[in-house]
């Protein structure tokens, strides 16, 4: 009898009062889940309704923001983009109350982890933005001085610019995640290092003819110059 | 409005004057070459046709290093005789360094200060590179505003068939188009203007824009019309400079003069989206032939320019302009020498282009207008062939030409932009 119960209904009775337990937990957290989802959806299309009706697509086309999105491959307006965020966010942070709610002590952990990550993650996704704004930015400015210079490879001026730029964002924002830090830096040193040093000994080289005639177009004036006077 | 603070000694030399009939502003920057001549033919303007009249003369220099002030002050005619019926003169002369945003403009707001100081009736700007200026200028900038109460005087000049590109292919058909007046020069840089105007002038908030550079003489010439002043213009003569090397910052001087000319047009569009057509002017001066010298072209360079912005900046142009264009363009750049064409049907489409384009805030105002270098270049070296065997008569049809096809694609301007 003992035996029987010791290895049969025992096990099982504690393991029904567990499930006892924590249904109720088990319970609030589907319900606070559902709640978010809920939310999320009645928030985003709320928020898609308000931004539309204040005129928010045709203001972040003037912001050049739709600009940015198209060539990020977003063709989706910018208030229907901007309210499904929004949704995302409450339901990820009602999906984080839910599983508090359980209270299992390595979930707890595991979402507190999270929770104090989030800021690091916002961080990095700011640089890595604003980096490729800067880098699109600064690109084409490069591009088209270079163009009205004169200058026939300006397309590459321009690659180049707008490559180091995201590259130097990217090291930055990983730098912030945490991921390999010391690495990252030595690794983006060598790698700009190289660029300068391969570029240098490229027109070194390849380009020594090019800066000779140039020199001596200028030094002996031999290029017919223009006399126009433009105003 | 805030005033620019004069240095003391010129307040003390504005108390002293107190109050003057006419003023002639220079505006200078390491003109030292030139500006003696400029300034002597000023003095004997006034001697000449302003005898009666107290005159000032106010240079405004940007910080020259070449002792521009220096030669200004010291600047006086020896030899009276030879250029005056009557030896009377009641003339003062101020050489000051001017404050804000380096650049033309600046230099031309000291210059409206001073006149409103002064309460001047006439005033009159003048460049300080000019090689051309006789003291006839003087009186044909001033006479009509002091005579016949015209507000705004621009100059008319003969010019050479390649000279004043910008002008001849943008400014004068845009501001043509839009605004219904035909002003030649709307911004040949000198001007006369009354009191009244130049106190006008002071009243707008601009000064930290590119009319503080070179925009200031479109937005000159704009401010007058579209604010109903009278406006007329002068035959000058010949318009030479001083030899400088034109191509420098060409893609700078570009961006601030079309700049200022979409700005303006971002300010004045309720009025020019209802002109249908342009009117002439009133001229005064009489108009003579006059030689000029020859003007050196280096088309290759110019046709290499474009095509190279055709092969680099095409993305960019498609975001401003319609695919036809592109189309065109695309081809232009393949053509040679002999067969290269930017006819003025797809040039006005590329310039409302970009005007919707900047109104629409499409790209970063900088961007978008210094991408239109190459195809102003490209514009320039099809005219340069157009007109390599024609004279003066023909190329001013060429250009009236141009002005037409304007006014009739205006609908399109009109239609995109809202």
């Amino acid at each position: 009898m003992n035996i029987y119960e010791a290895v049969i209904t025992g096990p099982f009775r504690i393991f029904y009062e567990k499930v006892i337990q924590f249904l109720p937990n088990f319970i609030t957290s589907i319900f606070i889940l559902i709640v978010g989802i809920a939310l999320g959806f009645l928030l985003k299309n709320i928020l898609s309704w308000l931004f539309r009706a204040i005129g928010l697509d045709k203001a972040s086309e003037r912001s050049g923001a739709v600009e940015l999105l198209k060539k990020g491959g977003v063709t989706e307006p910018f208030s229907k983009l901007l309210s499904r965020i929004i949704g995302w966010i409450t339901v990820i942070i009602f999906a984080g109350i839910s599983m508090s709610a359980l209270q299992i002590p390595s979930v707890e952990t595991l979402f507190e982890r999270f929770l104090l990550y989030l800021p690091n993650m916002f961080i990095a996704f700011l640089i890595i933005l604003f980096g490729y704004l800067l880098g699109n930015f600064f690109g084409r400015a490069a591009l088209i001085a270079s163009v009205n210079a004169g200058v026939r490879f300006s397309n590459l001026i321009g690659k180049v610019v707008k490559y180091l730029i995201l590259i130097l964002s990217a090291t930055m924002a990983l730098e912030q995640l945490g991921i390999g830090k010391e690495t990252i830096v030595i690794a983006f040193a060598i790698i700009f290092g190289g660029i300068v040093l391969a570029l240098a000994i490229a027109f070194g080289l390849g380009g020594r003819d090019l800066a000779k005639d140039y020199l001596d177009k200028k030094i002996k004036c031999e290029e017919k110059k223009d006399e126009i006077n433009h105003l | 409005m805030t005033n620019s603070i004069f240095r003391k000694e010129i307040q003390e030399r504005i108390g002293e004057i107190k109050e003057a009939d006419i003023l002639v502003g220079i505006p200078s920057y390491n003109n030292a070459r030139t500006i003696g001549h400029v300034v002597r033919a000023v003095q004997a303007g006034f001697a000449k046709y302003f005898p009666d009249k107290k005159c000032v003369l106010v240079n405004s220099d940007g910080g020259s290093t070449d002792n521009t002030m220096e030669i200004v002050r010291e600047t006086a005619i020896e030899d009276f005789e030879s250029v005056l019926i009557r030896h009377k003169l009641d003339m003062f002369k101020l050489a000051t360094p001017y404050h804000g945003i380096p650049g033309k403009g600046s230099a031309f707001r000291t210059i409206f200060e001073i006149a409103d100081a002064l309460s001047v009736k006439g005033c009159a700007v003048v460049d300080s590179d000019l090689r051309s200026i006789t003291p006839e200028w003087v009186e044909l900038l001033l006479k009509p505003v002091i005579e016949s109460d015209f507000d705004y005087v621009a100059p008319l000049y003969h010019r050479h068939k390649y000279d004043g590109t910008i002008t001849n292919s943008i400014v004068y058909p845009l501001t043509r188009a839009l605004y219904g007046k035909r002003i030649r020069q709307p911004i040949g840089g000198d001007f006369g203007f009354s009191g009244r105007l130049a106190k006008f002038y002071l009243t707008k908030d601009v000064w930290e824009t590119d009319v503080a550079r070179f925009g200031i003489d479109i937005w000159m010439t704009t401010t007058a019309i579209a604010n109903n002043f009278k406006v007329c213009q002068s035959f000058l003569g010949a318009k030479i400079h001083d030899p400088k090397d034109p191509g420098a910052d060409l893609s700078a001087m570009l961006y601030q003069v079309v700049s200022a000319t979409f700005d303006l047009m971002e300010t004045y569009a309720y009025l020019w989206k209802n002109i249908k057509a342009s009117d002439p002017v009133p001229a005064f001066g009489f108009q003579y032939a006059v030689g000029l010298e020859p003007v050196s072209v280096n088309l290759d360079r110019m046709l290499e320019r474009f095509r190279l912005g055709a092969r680099e900046l095409k993305d960019i142009w498609k975001e401003i302009l319609p695919q036809e264009i592109i189309s065109f363009l695309d081809n232009a750049a393949g053509l040679k020498k002999e067969d290269f064409n930017i006819p003025a049907e797809v040039w006005v489409e590329i310039i409302y282009g970009f005007a919707v384009a900047a109104h629409k805030k499409k790209m970063n105002r900088e961007h978008l207008l210094k991408s239109l270098t190459p195809l102003y270049i490209g514009r320039t070296a099809s005219f340069v062939i157009e007109a390599w065997n024609s004279d003066a008569q023909e190329v001013e049809k060429k250009i009236e030409r141009l002005c037409m096809v304007f006014e009739e694609k205006k609908t399109i301007l009109i239609e995109r932009w809202d």
